[in-house]
């Protein structure tokens, strides 16, 4: 990327400090994940009864939960687990929404039956549909990104189909398509390019409310495995004890709330940078 | 106006019908002989036979199909293995509850996202504007079950002002009862009145720069005589429209929430249901749901219609 | 729009008044417990799970009945002899006695239910698969003829627990291994069966023709005065929201407390604590039936020999006080306490533990390990032995589910290879659910069936004895079950009640003050 086009992609952010700060917040949420064994000053999975539902103090910054795991390390582990499958759900909406949004606008006939799939899909609250999957599936972290990633595969999939339309509009697109150029051509060379920009905004949202989504389900026991270290299932754990030990319902939850609002607030700032008449698409604010 | 009725319901039914073939297929779909499915892993033989014949697994699939339709039509929805009772009225028993709950959140919904969304509106650009909006994005990015947590430690298990858990029945003990729904309904309304808010917000600013706002402007109004007459109308047909649904999305929402305190209603039924592999009601209860959603979408969008012949329709 | 929002504050307002007004939710005279889970079907005679015999106590009676020192008593017997060096025991029954249907009780209605708990119950072949005859042999007296004597025949029926609970003559003759209907529930307990809630409660509402037996009450024995008009059973399979809902007044007794909360609960003014007379301990159940560990005692050791129980028990149970790394099955002050074998008990050493499953020829496959999260306790021994067996190379794969599916699920061999269960004190061996081979576990080795033989059929309590020194360290050499350790529990109720059950919770003889 030239220098330009950093600039333009940042330029949103320094106008609005708090869209920084969420960038910032991010950031630091990937390093935890991906340098997690080091930062983590405890092994998170070790129990040591002895010094279970400790206060935060000096050598446990947020306290130990009912095994005597240091819910610190915890946390920054369970930010590999937020990674995962944040990037695992949108990885899943985009792979299956562009290809069916895109042809679908390029071919109406073909598009008009699949977005009528995608209606029927929709008939499903996006919870329900998550729980349904995990029935047939069985729960795991892994079929939580499959369980979610349908809810947010039928959204993404409209985005798309709408945002493809628009630019099938435009006039230089239909003097290429006169001109006898070949569909694949015209994708790759004006369809996608294009995409990129408002995709990189449904992905932030995508990734926010997919924390919601798989902290939800491991809160009901049915996504990754309670050892697992994972912000929900740290909340699950705790609920025994919100009265005896507090820290455990705070921090998690902190966590989450955290890591939702800044790719909200990332997601808004690319948003307010997004052409006009794609802004509309994602329901724009004025 | 009348052909947009029928053109709607007929999608509607359309995608209903739909639906139904996926919900029908769950049980096939699901890890097991589907007899075992059905009837738990203790059937006796007489039982299975009976099921099998009842059922017709020995015909096509088609042919099950349109059975099964034909006795959800009629109201029945198969037999619950955990609870041996039909499933719809397992399902009613907790009807009362979620009922209850997604109406009380509603107005909590309708009193704290509208006005204050319609302020920020009103307020657009200013500090205060700046503030509501980005704490109603805070708001909507806050788990539900963290924020009922903490609603019990701090109003339940610490100031012991309301109760954790349950709900005993308005019919039983009065309408006192429905203080065990004053901690759920608000743990359910804050991120969907953060929604609200900033729909509300979003809708009047699209309308205050209508033509024929800014004209009433123009004609020397007051401005809050334009709010009033031109904006809020117009804009509320918007937030109407959301209304419907939210609350069918409250049903579902409401599945983590009855959890957490425990109430006895649908949602917490299907997390049940999961944990006991109770795929009868499972089914009976997704099915229940998507009904309940289309049909209100369904409303919602033919009262838009009938409310305001201006909007145009895609 | 002025009368839509007028409209909205009017509703407003009168939520506002019954939110001030804060109706009591407490019916006179009903009394609300907040039990673990929903229960089983109250077949009590089919079924071992406490959640079915607590509600089920109150609504059935057994021949005899535990005191608070576990000794037998008369309940719907009234004097027994035994004749024919313990071959023949006759039981004379007490008169008068009705069911909740308004029929007396009589011989042929206890033969009925012997019968069929004989075939089909819980606990029933251990003491009628030697029987040769059992008769009414007077309209109060019941003749019982065994093939050899045994010893621990009074307490195997005096427990209501997969019991022999008597039911009408009718229902007990035409019920088979399915549970009985709710329509059946018929007992002659002070209570009677009246309706039962899916997900919201169980109730039960006096009986008004019971006569209570005219000793003073000690334990689960003598009169039984219902002084509470209703009994709910309501369940609430989270522990905090148990706690809470006690000390909020919304339920007026809750079992099944977290050790943690005794101290805080303890000098908590809003609740009375009522800790267990006896201790119950935690039990890893092994497959003897299929899979995995079936026959491989070598593995099954490796398993023990990798875990520390002090840290589950720490865990799962809290201060000190309220457990007990304790080896021999039985508690030190009993007569059966027995030291047998518990070098095997907790070695913690995963050192050892890896060399042995590699002599035992384990590769890593997953060993499942069904579990449920409604004891508390069950989950936390189970999340500490998985990681400490992780840590010594053996793979366990936790499968979680709720209580009644898991006791569904346990009665499927091909499903579970290690099952987490705890068992309530027994004053006999024989009653351990463990020795009974038709129980899930299903052990039943040669060995131990010889052994089994022997326990039973003596009634020199010295020799019976010196038998379970040897069952005790068979178990540590087979390792059929793990025991985790004796842990001493407690239920938490309203400051208002009293007149609670030494045994544990049994509603008759209880009032507010």
């Amino acid at each position: 990327m030239s220098r330009a086009n950093i600039a333009t992609w940042l330029a949103p952010f320094f106008a609005r400090p708090i869209a920084l700060a969420g960038l910032c917040v991010l950031v630091a949420m990937v390093v935890a994940a991906i340098f997690a064994p080091s930062l983590a000053p405890y092994d998170p999975y070790a129990i040591h009864p002895m010094i279970r539902l400790m206060p935060p103090d000096a050598a446990h910054w947020f306290g130990t939960d009912q095994y005597g795991r240091d819910t610190l390390s915890r946390a920054i582990y369970s930010a590999r687990m937020a990674l995962l499958i944040g990037s695992g759900v949108v990885f899943f909406a985009l792979i299956t929404g562009i290809p069916v949004g895109v042809f679908s606008a390029l071919f109406p006939r073909l598009g008009h039956v699949l977005m009528r799939m995608v209606d029927v899909l929709m008939a499903f609250p996006s919870l329900l549909l998550a729980l349904g999957l995990i029935v047939i599936l069985g729960p795991s972290a892994a079929n939580s990104i499959l369980a979610i990633g349908a809810g947010y595969m039928t959204t993404t999939t409209r985005i798309i189909y709408g945002l493809t339309l628009r630019l099938r509009a435009e006039t230089y697109v239909e003097a290429s398509r006169s001109m006898g150029s070949g569909t694949i051509w015209l994708v790759v060379k004006h369809i996608l390019p294009n995409l990129i920009s408002p995709l990189l905004v449904q992905a932030s949202f995508v990734f926010a409310f997919a924390q919601l989504g798989a902290a939800s389900l491991d809160f009901l026991g049915l996504g990754a495995p309670p050892d697992i270290p994972s912000w929900g299932n740290m909340l699950a754990e705790s609920r025994t004890f919100i009265t005896r030990a507090p820290w455990l319902l705070t921090f998690p939850g902190m966590m989450i709330v955290l890591t939702a609002f800044s790719l909200n607030l990332v997601g808004d700032a690319l948003r307010d940078r997004l052409d006009p008449r794609f802004r509309q698409v994602f329901g724009g604010e004025g | 106006m009348w052909s947009f009725a029928v053109k709607r319901t007929g999608t509607t039914a359309v995608t209903l019908l739909a639906a139904s073939v996926i919900i029908f297929a769950f049980i096939h779909v699901v890890p097991g002989d589907p007899i075992y499915v059905l009837l738990g892993d203790t059937a006796t033989s007489d039982q299975i036979d009976a099921l099998r014949h009842q059922l017709g697994l020995d015909q096509p699939i088609i042919v099950q199909y349109l059975h099964w339709a034909g006795q959800a039509l009629a109201g029945n929805l198969g037999r619950s293995i955990f609870f041996q009772a039909p499933v719809l009225s397992v399902i009613a028993d907790g009807a009362e509850t979620s009922t209850l709950l997604a109406l009380i959140t509603i107005v909590w919904v309708a009193l704290i996202g509208v006005p204050i969304g319609m302020v920020a509106a009103v307020r657009h650009g200013t500090w205060l504007d700046q503030g509501l909006s980005g704490a109603a994005m805070l708001m909507a990015s806050v788990p539900t079950f963290w924020v009922g947590l903490y609603l019990i430690l701090i109003f339940a298990a610490t100031l012991g002002w309301l109760p954790s858990s349950g709900y005993p029945s308005i019919f039983d003990g009065g309408l006192g009862n429905l203080r065990y729904l004053l901690l759920p309904s608000l743990t359910l309304a804050a991120p969907n009145a953060a929604l609200i808010l900033r729909l509300t917000r979003a809708s009047m600013l699209d309308v205050s720069r209508e033509d024929y706002v800014r004209t009433a402007r123009a004609k020397g109004i007051r401005p809050w005589q334009v709010v009033r007459r031109h904006i809020l109308r117009n804009a509320l047909l918007t937030v109407v429209s959301a209304f419907g649904f939210t609350f069918a999305a409250l049903l579902s929402e409401a599945v983590v929430t009855e959890t957490v305190f425990a109430l006895p209603g649908i949602g917490r039924l299907v997390v049940q249901s999961i944990l006991r592999r109770d795929y009868p009601v499972i089914q009976g209860v997704i099915l229940v749901i998507v009904v309940i959603y289309l049909v209100t979408n369904l409303i919602v969008d033919l009262s838009y219609r009938f409310l305001d012949p201006r909007v145009e329709l895609q | 729009m002025k009368f839509g929002l007028g409209l909205l504050v009017r509703g407003a307002a009168t939520i506002a008044t019954a939110l001030i007004l804060n109706a009591q939710a407490s019916a006179a005279g009903m009394l609300r417990e907040a039990t673990i889970g929903e229960p089983p079907p109250l077949d009590v005679m089919v079924t071992t799970a406490d959640v079915a015999s607590v509600i089920g106590r109150h609504i059935f009676e057994t021949l005899y009945a535990w005191d608070s020192t576990y000794t037998p008593r008369p309940m719907l017997a009234d004097s027994d002899s035994v004749e024919d060096g313990g071959k023949t025991i006759i039981i004379k029954l007490r008169q008068g006695v009705q069911f909740h249907n308004g029929k007396e009780m009589t011989a042929t209605d206890v033969v009925a239910s012997m019968i069929r708990w004989g075939k089909f119950g819980a606990r029933g072949k251990l003491l009628m698969a030697n029987a040769t005859l059992v008769e009414a042999t007077g309209t109060y007296e019941v003749t019982l003829k065994l093939s050899a004597p045994n010893g621990a025949w009074k307490n195997l029926i005096a427990d209501v627990n997969g019991g022999l609970a008597i039911y009408p003559e009718e229902i007990a003759a035409k019920a088979g291994n399915q549970p009985i209907e709710q329509t059946d529930y018929i007992g002659t307990g002070p209570y009677k069966f009246k309706e039962w809630r899916p997900n919201r409660y169980v109730e039960l509402e006096k009986f008004d023709g019971y006569k209570p037996r005219r000793e003073k009450s000690d334990g689960f024995a003598g009169a039984r005065i219902a002084n509470f008009d209703k009994i709910r059973f309501i369940p609430v399979p989270d522990v905090g929201t148990r706690v809470s809902g006690v000390q909020a007044g919304d339920y007026d007794y809750a079992e099944m407390i977290s050790g943690d909360l005794y101290d805080t609960l303890s000098k908590d003014k809003s609740v009375q604590v009522h800790r267990s007379n006896a201790p119950i301990f935690g039990l890893f159940f092994m497959n003897s039936k299929e899979g995995i560990l079936k026959d491989n005692y070598k593995l099954r050791r490796a398993i023990q020999t990798a875990l520390d129980k002090s840290q589950a028990l720490r865990v799962a149970f809290g201060p000190k006080d309220l457990w007990s790394a304790e080896g021999s099955i039985f508690p030190k002050e009993t007569f059966w306490y027995s030291a047998a074998g518990v070098e095997g008990y907790s070695p913690h050493d995963a050192k050892k533990a890896k060399e042995l499953a590699k002599e035992a020829g384990y590769t890593g496959t997953p060993i499942r390990l069904l579990v449920s999260t409604n004891y508390q306790a069950h989950y936390d021994e189970a999340s500490v032995f998985t990681r400490q067996l992780a840590d010594a190379g053996i793979n366990v794969q936790m499968i979680v589910v709720d209580w009644a599916t898991l006791l569904k699920m346990r009665g499927q061999s091909e499903q579970w290879d290690i099952f987490v269960t705890h068992h309530t004190f027994s004053p006999d061996p024989i009653l351990f659910t463990f020795l009974n081979a038709t129980y899930p576990g299903w052990w039943n080795s040669p060995e131990i069936q010889a052994l089994r033989t022997e326990l039973t059929n003596s009634s020199d309590q010295a020799a019976r004895k010196a038998t379970w020194d040897k069952i005790q360290a068979l178990i540590y050499q087979q390792v059929p079950v793990m025991k985790v350790g004796d842990a001493y529990t407690y239920d938490i109720a309203s400051p208002k009640l009293k007149g609670l059950n030494a045994n544990g919770p049994a509603f008759w003889n209880v009032s507010t003050k």
